[in-house]
């Protein structure tokens, strides 16, 4: 009779947020995509010292900012878990941190492309580049944890102790790195009177993250929602054992 | 050792958790002694591996002495921090420990302080080994250094005991507890080595580093009282 229930449930709130809703979202996403390519490539001017290698820009800043604002995303949702232990909350990390992990690693690895080019290297020690890293890796070693540990109450439970702890760690992280090393070019936005770039570079730059920002709310509902319809099967399969026993 | 009967009964009951839950580990470790045993021999081993892999020579101490003293520091400690609640799977202590009304920060830092012993106590006893094996210079501040070690060692036992309650939940408990330690541990493990490579060679002016370090300690020892009962919960 509950599994009915349940199973009723899962199809009305299936009929509920639709394909309709993200498609529109997807639609979205493809336009704004298409417009911020044709500024990054046929009118945004190029860039004097760096060449065509600078277009890479409009992708590689954007995958991180948006990758950052997953994983601010995934704290809020943690710390919520953390007071409510709420199922929804839960869902809302998993989804944040897969999809924050995505974008940062687009970011990792256009960066290297537009490093050989025009530092003559691939890699480099550097401070940002570092802090990047020890955040993907992080957030690779909060997906492994929630992957090893059994479905359940205390999957959601330890994952939310785990992304607080690596919160906090990264202001320490950004010090400890930013003295041990320093080669990334200075910040072009916010990055005081000499930084900064053509108006039509700008043009180029917002439409590459409003296009990356997109994306990622059409790729963390869809994650979303399966990882409720996850735990909504958890349930049933524990009703089901139950009356089994 | 025996807190157990000694402890005063006016303090209060946290502390004496606290007491018995150190106490009861340390005499659990010092009686068994395998992981005592084991953890010194592993490091011995790596400390040997080091002197293969690269040629140990004093150039390479002045280099690098801090980074392979870490290393081989860190890999041990590993063992001790997996056996922080391993110890607690058999005979179902765990889930006594859980359903007991002690207060669970007390709980967790009981068994922080006593990996922080077994693991400075290993460290100490390598200390002169690495000394000899690898040709310090004989300007080295020891004194700083071991300074350096007990900052960085509780940076380790703190949240590597944290993380150790985590992953006894887990599959693959004892690769999962480098996986989630690493990765956090990395500003500390930078401050430990940056501070030690300095003070081995003789030199000051690693304030910044043990500041960091001391930092760290400081952040992630509350942080993980506070979240010890999310670990250590029931469920």
């Amino acid at each position: 009779m509950e599994q009915k229930k349940t199973a009723e449930n899962l199809s009305a709130r299936a009929a509920k947020t639709g394909p309709g809703k993200v498609a529109w979202w997807i639609g979205a996403g493809m336009i704004l995509m298409a417009w911020a390519l044709a500024e990054a490539w046929l009118i945004a001017p190029t860039e004097r010292t760096m060449g065509i290698y600078q277009r890479i820009f409009y992708v590689h800043v954007p995958g991180a900012f948006t990758g950052f604002l997953a994983f601010f995303i995934n704290f809020i949702a943690s710390v919520i878990y953390l007071f409510r232990r709420s199922p929804r909350a839960d869902a809302w990390a998993v989804a944040s941190a897969e999809v924050g992990l995505a974008f940062l690693s687009i970011n990792l690895i256009t960066g290297p492309i537009w490093a050989k080019p025009v530092w003559g290297i691939w890699w480099t020690w550097d401070a940002r580049l570092t802090l990047t890293l020890v955040l993907w890796v992080m957030y690779a070693s909060y997906l492994l944890l929630r992957h090893l540990t059994p479905a359940g109450e205390l999957q959601p439970r330890l994952a939310a102790a785990l992304a607080v702890f690596f919160f906090f760690d990264t202001p320490i992280d950004y010090m400890a790195i930013r003295w041990w090393r320093t080669q990334h070019p200075q910040p072009v936005i916010l990055g005081g009177p000499n930084a900064g770039m053509a108006p039509a570079m700008w043009v180029a730059f917002w439409a590459g993250w409003a296009a990356f920002l997109v994306w990622m709310v059409v790729l963390m509902r869809l994650r979303y929602r399966q990882a409720r319809q996850r735990q909504r099967l958890d349930e049933l399969r524990r009703a089901a054992a139950l009356r089994a026993s | 050792m025996s807190a157990e009967t000694a402890t005063p009964e006016r303090l209060p009951a946290s502390a004496r958790v606290f007491a018995r839950v150190l106490a009861r580990d340390l005499r659990l470790e010092l009686r068994g002694r395998e992981a005592l045993n084991a953890m010194l021999f592993y490091a011995l081993l790596i400390i040997v591996i080091f002197s293969f892999a690269f040629e140990a020579q004093s150039e390479l101490t002045i280099h690098a002495g801090g980074g392979l003293l870490w290393v081989a520091f860190l890999f041990a400690g590993l063992v001790a921090l997996d056996r922080a609640f391993l110890r607690e799977i058999p005979e179902a202590c765990l889930t006594g420990l859980r359903l007991s009304p002690a207060a669970r920060p007390a709980v967790l830092g009981g068994k922080m302080v006593s990996s922080f012993l077994l693991m400075t106590g290993i460290e100490l006893l390598l200390l002169p080994l690495f000394a000899i094996f690898f040709n310090v210079p004989p300007g080295a501040r020891w004194g700083a250094v071991i300074g350096v070690l007990l900052a960085g060692t509780w940076a380790l036992a703190s949240t590597g005991t944290f993380f150790s309650a985590m992953s006894v939940h887990t599959r693959y408990r004892a690769l999962l507890l480098p996986l989630l330690l690493l990765p956090l541990a990395i500003p500390a493990v930078i401050a430990m080595v940056q501070s030690t490579q300095i003070f081995l060679n003789g030199g000051s002016g690693a304030g910044y580093w043990i500041e960091l370090l001391l930092g760290f300690d400081v952040i992630f020892t509350c942080l993980g009282l506070l979240l010890a009962d999310v670990v250590l919960e029931v469920g």
